[in-house]
């Protein structure tokens, strides 16, 4: 691991040295871009990894100003671990520095000498001065109420990492030595030191958490680098940028707008019905906001239409009844064509229809990868035993099984999101929807052999008792089709990050036919 | 019951604000439950609330003193993030004692009140002296 980030460089410096070593990983990259893999771009971190990246600056600091490590970390937790910033200003006036964060070098507060109890301010109640703590303010508690204090303070969350003094006014910190030595709670103490540690995280630009539930790991990223997919520890996969699970070849704005989408459609759909209409070109839903029946649908389609009878405004005029009314639709209404709340909730139904149509194979295709994932471990765990013994074949012979899985659980992660993708399509550029649907109509076959070949047939050799000749057959076949799908898929996410431009559509067909 | 393990500094926090109560403050527990106070403040002399009577409901929530004693809608620090365990009922009082001596329209309760009082203050003070005697003279 590469801990020269923590060693004084300015952020600036630091960005230099990421980049340059991001355009180090690129170079490498073009050599394998048939399989575009990118180990470079990320360091998976554990937690433990995180806790020395910490420590490291808390031991700068300590042995630079020459303080406990518990002081330097109330010192870097006020200043959002800007370590150049701490130094800076310690140097500059150390005074002004331990009165702003509360590191008192001498009590300002003393009890008269030869004074047996000293009433705790808390509880009213008196106490020996050996039975009471003080921070370094000298302002003396009972241990109890101490540890309600603390206790309350850190169930508040963060703000208990710039705890002071219970005192009025004082601003004496209270760091992790207190903590460790007032409270006994291991699970307090033990979010105590979480939140130090987010605390450091967060203010970290090239380091996140992994944002699978229950996962305390993070990632450390190498800032420039082009890629963002990053794997954790937990072997969780997700963008950098936007902390979806990857969905390369879909951009990250297309994925946040789907993911909000989803969550909102619900809520969405009666006040959509009420109050909107498609626009009759781009289908997106439009609400009226001036007075007047001319309507201009948002940049890019701009389509302009009428929103009486949702025709097209080139052909309004004079001859349909002046702008302001629309004969068409009067006509239409007398003869009883257009019912128009029902007109209306037709238009919303077929665009819930066609959002409909692209979730539902959105989250069967993320069901399906979530099964083959649990399939996959079945693979590992029990059936290469089973065939091994029974097939007779070696664990080598046998890798083609993972490997068809493995191409079938990215295949599914490529292909939902490329619903996604499809539902964004621009509805006035037909071509380009043509040559998707194409593309992903070949790729979804492939894949949907590919599955049940692996899923299917194989059983029959799971149940052999005794060595198959055909399982030769079912090697080949099952190989082909991890090889034929794996290409699909290629032609599929590179025509998505070419934007679907047209150019090497043939050299696609032709490379795509088996 | 509530009262049965109140806490000692409750107790003696309670006895004191009876036996030596805060000049223009009284807080009297209510018998049900201890944790509840019935606070009269007297308007603060030269100040527009003068001569009035302005009653409070003071509530200790099972975390006092770690967590400030609850008060109606007040915009006081003291009451949120500024809670100090080492504050006390008798100080939350008088701090809003003064606050009725020294309004603090930057951080008010009514927007309208607020700017009335910064536009023109003598106005202000006088619809204030108006609604003290209307609402709050103690009849």
């Amino acid at each position: 691991m590469d801990f020269e980030d923590e060693d004084g460089y300015t952020d600036a410096e630091e960005e230099e040295l990421d980049s340059q070593g991001g355009s180090d990983v690129g170079g490498h990259l073009s050599e394998e871009d048939e399989n575009k893999d990118c180990g470079h771009n990320h360091t998976a971190l554990c937690e433990a990894d995180i806790r020395n990246l910490q420590e490291q600056v808390i031991t700068e600091v300590s042995s630079v100003l020459n303080i406990t490590k518990y002081s330097a970390t109330v010192l870097l937790s006020q200043y959002n671990w800007d370590l150049n910033k701490v130094k800076d200003d310690w140097f500059a006036d150390e005074e002004k520095v331990r009165n702003k964060v509360g590191l008192m070098e001498k009590p300002v507060h003393n009890y008269p000498p030869g004074k047996k109890e000293i009433n705790c301010r808390i509880c009213f109640d008196d106490f020996l001065p050996r039975d009471m703590v003080s921070a370094s303010c000298g302002h003396m508690f009972c241990k109890l109420c101490w540890k309600g204090y603390i206790t309350t303070s850190i169930n508040d969350g963060p703000g208990c990492l710039t705890m002071r003094c219970p005192e009025i006014k004082c601003v004496a910190a209270v760091g992790e030595d207190m903590v460790n030595t007032l409270i006994s709670n291991e699970e307090i103490k033990r979010k105590y030191s979480r939140l130090l540690l987010c605390s450091y995280v967060e203010v970290k630009r090239n380091v996140k958490w992994c944002p699978a539930p229950d996962c305390d790991s993070a990632v450390e990223f190498v800032m420039g680098s082009e890629m963002f997919d990053v794997v954790c520890n937990c072997k969780y996969n997700f963008c950098w940028n936007c902390l979806e699970e990857t969905h390369r070849p879909v951009e990250c704005d297309t994925v946040v707008k789907w993911m909000l989408k989803n969550s909102a459609e619900s809520e969405n759909v009666t006040w959509i019905l009420a109050n909107s209409k498609p626009c009759p070109k781009c289908k997106r839903p439009i609400q009226k906001n001036a007075g007047c029946m001319h309507m201009t649908c948002t940049p890019p389609c701009k389509n302009e239409f009428c929103w009486l009878c949702l025709g097209s405004w080139a052909s309004h005029g004079e001859k349909t009844g002046g702008f302001y009314a629309c004969n068409r639709y009067e006509a239409a209404k007398q003869k009883g064509l257009y019912g128009e709340e029902e007109k209306r909730r037709e238009m919303a139904k077929s665009m819930i229809e066609k959002y409909t149509h692209y979730y539902e194979r959105w989250q069967a295709n993320n069901k399906s990868r979530t099964k083959a994932v649990a399939d996959l471990h079945q693979v590992e765990t029990v059936q290469i035993n089973i065939l091994r013994d029974g097939q007779g074949e070696s664990d080598a012979q046998l890798k083609f099984i993972t490997e068809a899985w493995e191409q079938i659980i990215e295949c599914r992660r490529v292909l939902k999101w490329t619903y996604a993708s499809g539902f964004y399509l621009p509805e006035d550029e037909p071509e380009k929807r043509q040559f998707f649907e194409f593309l992903q109509g070949d790729a979804e076959s492939g894949l949907e052999r590919l599955h049940e070949c692996a899923e299917k047939e194989l059983v029959r050799f799971l149940d052999a008792k005794e060595p198959l000749e055909d399982f030769k057959e079912f090697k080949i076949k099952l190989s082909n089709l991890t090889s034929v799908t794996k290409k699909y898929f290629e032609n599929l996410v590179r025509a998505l990050e070419n934007d679907l431009a047209q150019e090497g559509i043939t050299s696609c067909k032709v490379q795509g036919r088996p | 019951m509530a009262n049965s393990n109140l806490p000692r500094r409750i107790i003696k926090e309670t006895q004191r604000l009876l036996s030596e109560p805060a000049p223009g403050i009284s807080a009297s527990p209510s018998e049900e439950n201890m944790r509840y106070f019935n606070v009269m403040i007297l308007g603060p002399s030269q100040s527009p609330y003068e001569g009035g009577v302005f009653k409070l409901e003071l509530f200790l929530p099972e975390e006092y003193p770690m967590a400030a004693p609850k008060l109606g809608r007040i915009c006081l620090d003291i009451l949120k993030d500024k809670w100090s365990p080492a504050l006390q009922i008798r100080t939350v009082l008088l701090s809003i004692q003064a606050l009725l001596s020294a309004p603090n329209p930057d951080d008010p309760l009514s927007e309208n009140i607020a700017k009335h009082w910064k536009a023109n203050e003598t106005e202000a003070v006088e619809t204030a002296k108006e609604w003290t005697h209307l609402y709050a003279s103690g009849e």
